[in-house]
């Protein structure tokens, strides 16, 4: 059947052979496609040329699409492609896009769901394998972030002191911060680097993502000083945030180390201003920074 | 002059990534760039910033993949109203995309894929593009894609297909000449019979590029210099459309940017060319 289908069905019958994983006969045969054309009728809908049958130049096509998926996520993911070496790679991007197939005009956001994925991939050490992906992720999402200038000094100075109790630090949009199990910024590193890729250590690692004059950066925290940055990127008051961190067992924190965060913090541009929370209502008025799970 | 006025740009190549650094720091003699309009929808980062340091210096076009002005899906209106905000925001002289579909039941392969020629696809693109016209407030320019596979369903040649889009929506045309020669040897036409068929005061930009001769067939990949019937075919449409906006692509194993405006700059002389002898329009 089908050589008379109309404009819809042989467009879904030509994504569908395209998208299918294996040979293009394989595609052409698959209940989806063949449904639409029957695999034996492929050149009744698409003319052989000169040199090239009909199934051949649906296999153009098909040959090109898993290329371009693949080449979309290695530019996100080049530190999990490297890890897991051409074929796993290849094998892992395949299932993926099965699962969570492109619906965006742009391919920037084709990766989102991957450091969830890979964690329950068949995959070696998928935990660090889910690791390294959100944090190349969080790389990617603070690379397009929207540009918000960074807090000045004279921002800072116009805070009397004893308001401080009560100020919130909006941050930049350019912020994500991420716990992991594993150093996976190591192998960051390594590749940024040109180095070999170091052995995968099981670490508790807190880094934040920022990115200052259109660059990314990283950098990891002590659990007392994400601790208190992870308070503030909430909207929690300095006031609250400092009393807390004082508090904190077993990642207490001096007076003396906060006012040399904040100090740093502010210098790598975390923060875009300085908020007064409402006397009356003690509601947070500030949304949270978007942070990775822990 | 084509039917619209808008301005022949002289010869631009294509803002890429690779670039960025050698555009900031030494301003190049480049007449205009094409920038990809996906590329700089969705980003607040250095690729927008660069963005507006080029548009400060030179005038630009957008160049779009995500249309999908074939597809039988709904037209994606908040992807419209992305484009349209970018456009403003580039002072783009042109929109341009592709005649083609990219997926179908919400889902985006990415690739442009090809459409039957025959009259219902015409009605139904003709209607889309006046319905993207009308979001974006001014003409929508088409180009045709190099395709490696044909539809037994086709009832007329592409050439014919674009003139009467033309005529049915209003739109523009960017004519890709490589394209042309890479689908006149997958599908076994000549290409001087395409280029001779297109209404030529419709085209308001020419794209060139690179491709690679499997044998069997001609993949467009954009890496590397056009051949020289490529450039003899940019010649004979030149002669039709006199100088026209003319962008050089090169998007796979990117060489430094001066080569890149090296084997644009090819191009000079044969639209200078067209220019003397002042046959086009014909």
């Amino acid at each position: 059947m089908a050589p008379d289908l109309a404009l819809g069905g042989l467009q879904q019958w030509l994504q569908a052979v395209i998208v299918h994983p294996g040979t293009v006969d394989q595609a052409l045969a698959a209940r989806g496609a063949a449904a639409l054309v029957p695999a034996s009728r492929t050149d009744r809908v698409v003319l052989p040329s000169a040199r090239l049958s009909a199934p051949q130049r649906v296999g153009v096509y098909h040959g090109m699409y898993l290329t371009r998926m693949r080449e979309a996520l290695e530019s996100d993911y080049p530190g999990l492609a490297r890890f897991l070496g051409p074929a796993a790679w290849e094998r892992l991007v395949q299932s993926y896009v099965e699962a969570h197939p492109s619906r965006s005009y742009t391919l920037n956001v084709l990766g989102g769901h991957l450091p969830d994925f890979v964690r329950a991939a068949r995959v070696r050490r998928p935990a660090f394998c889910r690791d390294l992906a959100r944090l190349e992720w969080a790389v990617t999402e603070v690379f397009d972030a929207p540009e918000t200038p960074p807090l000045t000094e004279a921002a800072l100075a116009a805070v009397a002191p004893g308001e401080w109790e009560r100020a919130r630090l909006v941050p930049v949009a350019a912020l994500r911060l991420v716990v992991l199990e594993h150093d996976a910024g190591a192998h960051l590193d390594a590749l940024r680097e040109g180095r070999r890729r170091p052995p995968v250590r099981r670490r508790r690692c807190r880094v934040v993502v920022c990115r200052r004059n259109y660059a990314v950066f990283r950098r990891e925290q002590t659990a007392a000083a994400f601790a208190l940055l992870d308070d503030l990127v909430s909207g929690l008051p300095v006031g609250r945030a400092l009393a807390r961190a004082l508090e904190r067992r077993g990642a207490r924190l001096g007076a003396d180390e906060a006012f040399r965060l904040f100090r740093d913090w502010a210098a790598m541009g975390l923060f875009r201003a300085v908020e007064m929370e409402r006397r009356r209502d003690p509601k947070p008025t500030v949304g949270r920074a978007p942070r990775d799970g822990r | 002059m084509n039917r619209f006025g808008l301005p022949d740009l002289g010869i631009g190549i294509g803002l890429r990534t690779t670039h960025f650094g050698e555009i900031l720091a030494g301003a190049p003699a480049v007449d205009w760039f094409e920038v990809l309009s996906e590329n700089f929808m969705d980003t607040g980062g250095r690729p927008l910033h660069v963005l507006d340091r080029v548009v400060e210096r030179y005038p630009v076009a957008l160049h779009g993949v995500s249309l999908s002005i074939g597809s039988t899906d709904p037209l994606d209106r908040a992807y419209l109203r992305k484009l349209k905000a970018l456009a403003g925001r580039t002072r783009a002289r042109w929109v341009s995309d592709h005649l083609c579909w990219t997926g179908v039941l919400g889902r985006n392969t990415h690739d442009l894929l090809p459409l039957p020629y025959d009259e219902a696809t015409l009605r139904h693109v003709a209607r889309r593009v006046k319905q993207v016209q009308d979001a974006l407030e001014r003409p929508l320019v088409l180009e045709n894609p190099s395709t490696y596979l044909a539809f037994a369903r086709s009832t007329m040649p592409e050439w014919e297909f674009l003139a009467r889009l033309c005529d049915a929506s209003g739109c523009g045309l960017l004519l890709d000449v490589n394209n042309i020669y890479v689908s006149g040897f997958n599908h076994g036409f000549d290409p001087r019979q395409y280029l001779d068929a297109i209404p030529a005061d419709r085209v308001v930009q020419i794209h060139l590029a690179g491709h690679t001769n499997h044998g069997t067939h001609i993949l467009d990949t954009h890496d590397g210099p056009a051949i020289d019937a490529v450039w003899d075919l940019y010649a004979r449409l030149c002669a039709r459309t006199g100088p026209v906006s003319t962008l050089f692509e090169w998007d796979a194993s990117i060489p430094p940017l001066a080569d890149v405006r090296a084997e644009a700059e090819k191009a000079r002389p044969l639209r200078r060319a067209a220019a003397a002898t002042g046959t086009h329009g014909a």
